[in-house]
C-alpha cells in the first residue's frame, strides 16, 4: 500500500442498522502527511462516523482504511500508537485534576516516569494551564476544558492529530491560543486532520480541504485553488454552500 | 502491564472521588447487615416468646391429672391457665372459652380419672391373675379436648400425643404394680418393681453438624453472609454506571484508541472493584465477629478455613463484577443501567434466599432459588459458617460463580467486538 498518506480511506462503506440510507457511501479520502487538513461537512454529513471507524471505534461494512500505511482491519496495533484523537465532547475525568488526566492518558500512550511528568508539564505551560493543573476538571470554564482535552490528545507527540471541532464553545483568546498551537504542531511534521463547522477557521489554517456531504466527499485540494474553481465563491463559507446546499440538515444518530 | 497500571490508577481515583459511590457500597450495607439481623432476630424470639393459650381443666386429684398438667406446661409452647374468672369451669363453659377464641386449646380432665383407670387395671389383674377366661368390662376415661379451627396441626398433635403418651405410662405402672402385688402374694421370695417406670428410651434432638463442631444456625450466620452478597452484587449499580459514564463522557472512545485493549480496560475495572467487594465481605465478617455482639447478637463463628471463605468471597466478587461489566455494555444509559441493575440485584436477592432463608421456601422456589447466583454463594456460606466445610466443599458453589462471571465477562467482551475493532 502506498504510504504516502497518514490517512486513507478507499471506497469506505458503512450503514448503522434499520438505516436505509448509507451513513459513508464510497468514501475516499486522502490525507498526506504533513497536512493541516479540514474535513468540512454540514451535520449528519458522516464525518464523526468516519473518524469513528478511521480510529477503529466503528467497524465499517466495506472498503478499506490505512493508517500510517497500516490497514486498520488487520493492524491496529500499528495504528493506535500513531493516531491522537480530541473529541468534539470533553473526554475527560471530570473528578480528577488536569495533571491525574493528562497522567492517565500519557501512561496509556507509553510514557512514563519523569519523561510523562515533564511532557505533562510542558504542555500545561504551552496551554497556559500550570496554575490550574492541581485542580479538579469539573471546575473549569470551557475553554479550560477545552485545552487540557486537546492536550489529552497529543500528549505522546502522535504523528497524526484528530480534531473533532477543537474551539466549540471557547471565547476568542482560547481558540486564538488553540489554532496557533496547532499551526506550531503541524509545522513540527504532525499530520492534522481538523474538523470543524466554523470556515473562516479552516480557511485561516488549513493547508487542505475536503467537502463531505451523504457519506461521500464532493472535492478535495488546497483552499485557495478550490475557490479559484468557483470564481462566484469569494470564500470557503459561500463555497460550502454551493456545495452542499442551503437546506437545514438536522439528523438523529 | 505498564498500561494497566495506570488504568488501575484511573479506576482507584474515581473509586475514592465518588463519595456517594463509596458510601452505597460500605455505609449501606453495613446499616442492612445491623437492622436486617436485629429485625429478623427480635422476629425469631417473638415468635419463640409467643405460646398458645391453653385452659387446662383438671378435676382429677390422682397421678394422670397431675402429670399431664406438668407435661403440658413442660412442653413450652402453651400458656396454660386452670381457671376462669377464679374457678374452675365446666365442661360447657370450657367449650364456650375455646369457641369465644379466648383460649386455642381447652383440655378436660373429669373427676377421679385417674381412680377409675386404677380400678379398671385392678379387676383386669385380678382376673388375669384368678384365670378367668372373659376379661371384665372396662369403664373407658373420657379426656376431652377442643380445639380452635384455626390451631394449627402440629400443636393439637402434641396436645394429643402427649395425653395418650402419660395416659399410657400411668396404666402401665399400675398395671405393673397390682402384678407386683398379686405375684408377691403368691411366692415367697418379694418380687420388687418399685421405681420401674418403663422410660427407658430417650429421644435426643441435635443439630446435624461436621465433628462435633457446636454451631447452631441464628440470625447473624444467615445475614451476614446474605447481606455481604447483596452488597457485593450491589457493585453492579457503581461498576456499570461508571463504565456507561465513560462512555457518555467520551473518554471510553478517547481510551479506546490509545494502545490498550478493550479486554485491559474492562480488567482493570474488575480488579478495582474486586478489591472492594473483598473489602466490603471484610467488614461485613468482621462486623459479624465483634460488632454484632454489641447489640446483644450472637457472635458469627467464621468457621475454621480461611482459604474456602476467600475462595468463595473472591467467586462471588467475580461473578458480581462480571455481571456489572456486562450491563455497563448492555445498557445505553446509566438511569437505565442504573434501575436495571438495581433491580435484576434485588429480585436475584430474593429469589436467592437474602431475606428469607431457601429452606423456607415452599418447593416450587426452592426450584426457582437455584438459578439465583446469590443462592449458590450463600449457600457456600452456610457450608462454611454451619457446617464448618473446607475448600473442597464450597468448589462446586465457586465453580458455578466463576462460570457466571465468566459468561457475563466474554458477552461483554464479544458485544464491543461486535462494533469496534480491538487490538
Amino acid at each position: 500500500m502506498n504510504s504516502q498518506y497518514a490517512i486513507e480511506t478507499v471506497h469506505l462503506k458503512k450503514t448503522y442498522r434499520g438505516k436505509a440510507v448509507p451513513t459513508l457511501d464510497d468514501l475516499c479520502l486522502r490525507i498526506p502527511y504533513g497536512s493541516l487538513f479540514g474535513l468540512l461537512a454540514p451535520n449528519g454529513a458522516g464525518k464523526t462516523t468516519a473518524i469513528n471507524v478511521i480510529c477503529g471505534l466503528r467497524r465499517f461494512d466495506g472498503g478499506a482504511v490505512f493508517v500510517g500505511g497500516h490497514s486498520i482491519a488487520t493492524e491496529m496495533k500499528a495504528v493506535k500508537p500513531l493516531l491522537g484523537l480530541v473529541p468534539q465532547e470533553i473526554a475527560l475525568f471530570p473528578s480528577l485534576t488536569a495533571r491525574e488526566n493528562l497522567k492517565i492518558f500519557g501512561g496509556l500512550n507509553g510514557l512514563s516516569g519523569s519523561k510523562l511528568n515533564s511532557r505533562v508539564d510542558e504542555l500545561l505551560t504551552l496551554f497556559d494551564l500550570t496554575q490550574s493543573r492541581d485542580t479538579i476538571i469539573g471546575h473549569f470554564s470551557g475553554g479550560m476544558k477545552r485545552r487540557i482535552n486537546l492536550i489529552a490528545g497529543m500528549l505522546h507527540s502522535p504523528r497524526i492529530l484528530i480534531l473533532d471541532e477543537p474551539t466549540v464553545g471557547v471565547d476568542a483568546q482560547s481558540r486564538k491560543l488553540i489554532l496557533d498551537k496547532l499551526l506550531e504542531i503541524n509545522r513540527s511534521g504532525t499530520t492534522i486532520l481538523f474538523i470543524s463547522h466554523y470556515l473562516e477557521e479552516a480557511e485561516e489554517i488549513c493547508s487542505e480541504v475536503a467537502f463531505m456531504d451523504r457519506g461521500t466527499i464532493l472535492c478535495q485540494g488546497n483552499p485557495s485553488r478550490l475557490k479559484a474553481g468557483y470564481s462566484e465563491c469569494p470564500n470557503l463559507e459561500s463555497l460550502y454552500l454551493t456545495l452542499t446546499g442551503k437546506k437545514m440538515r438536522d439528523h438523529h444518530e | 502491564m505498564n498500561k494497566l497500571k495506570y488504568l488501575l490508577y484511573k479506576d482507584f481515583l474515581l473509586l475514592i472521588r465518588d463519595v456517594a459511590g463509596l458510601l452505597l457500597m460500605f455505609l449501606m450495607p453495613v446499616i442492612l447487615v445491623v437492622l436486617m439481623t436485629l429485625l429478623q432476630d427480635s422476629t425469631l424470639n417473638v415468635v419463640k416468646d409467643t405460646h398458645v393459650p391453653l385452659l387446662l381443666v383438671n378435676n382429677d386429684k390422682g397421678e394422670l391429672g397431675k402429670i399431664i398438667e406438668e407435661e403440658i406446661t413442660r412442653t413450652g409452647i402453651f400458656d396454660v391457665t386452670g381457671l376462669v374468672k377464679g374457678r374452675k369451669p365446666g365442661l360447657e363453659e370450657l367449650e364456650k372459652e375455646v369457641a369465644s377464641s379466648h383460649y386455642m386449646m381447652g383440655i378436660y380432665i373429669p373427676e377421679n380419672t385417674t381412680e377409675s383407670i386404677r380400678a379398671n387395671v385392678a379387676e383386669y389383674v385380678l382376673a388375669a391373675f384368678s384365670g378367668e377366661e372373659e376379661m371384665p368390662p372396662i369403664k373407658k376415661v373420657d379426656l376431652t379436648v377442643f380445639i380452635d379451627p384455626t390451631t394449627k396441626t402440629s400443636f393439637f398433635t402434641a396436645v394429643t400425643s402427649t395425653l395418650q403418651e402419660k395416659a399410657q405410662k400411668v396404666q402401665f405402672e399400675f398395671i405393673l404394680s397390682q402384678m407386683t402385688e398379686q405375684v408377691n402374694n403368691m411366692s415367697p421370695i418379694p418380687f420388687n418393681t418399685k421405681g420401674f417406670t418403663g422410660d427407658q428410651v430417650n429421644i435426643e434432638i441435635r443439630n446435624a453438624r461436621l465433628e462435633g463442631k457446636d454451631i447452631v444456625p441464628n440470625s447473624v450466620q444467615h445475614n451476614v453472609p446474605a447481606w455481604s452478597l447483596f452488597a457485593i452484587f450491589f457493585i453492579v449499580v457503581s461498576l456499570a454506571g461508571s463504565i456507561i459514564r465513560e462512555r457518555e463522557g467520551g473518554s471510553f472512545s478517547r481510551l479506546l484508541t490509545m494502545p490498550c485493549s478493550y479486554t485491559e480496560y474492562l480488567l482493570s475495572k474488575a480488579l478495582v472493584f474486586t478489591l472492594v467487594a473483598l473489602i466490603q465481605f471484610a467488614i461485613m465478617l468482621l462486623m459479624g465477629m465483634y460488632v454484632l455482639p454489641y447489640f446483644g447478637l450472637e457472635s458469627l463463628n467464621p468457621g475454621t478455613s480461611f482459604p474456602a471463605l476467600f475462595i468463595l468471597a473472591l467467586s462471588c466478587a467475580f461473578a458480581a463484577i462480571g455481571y456489572g461489566i456486562a450491563i455497563g455494555n448492555l445498557a445505553r444509559t446509566d438511569q437505565q443501567s442504573s434501575v436495571f441493575g438495581a433491580i435484576s440485584v434485588v429480585i436475584m436477592a430474593a429469589v436467592g434466599g437474602v431475606w428469607v432463608p431457601s429452606f423456607l421456601m415452599s418447593d416450587v422456589m426452592k426450584n426457582i432459588s437455584l438459578l439465583s447466583p446469590m443462592h449458590w454463594g450463600l449457600s457456600g456460606f452456610y457450608d462454611i459458617f454451619l457446617r464448618d466445610a473446607g475448600v473442597v466443599a464450597i468448589l462446586p458453589e465457586s465453580a458455578a460463580l466463576f462460570g457466571f462471571g465468566a459468561v457475563c465477562f466474554a458477552l461483554a467482551v464479544g458485544y464491543n467486538h461486535k462494533y469496534r475493532i480491538d487490538i
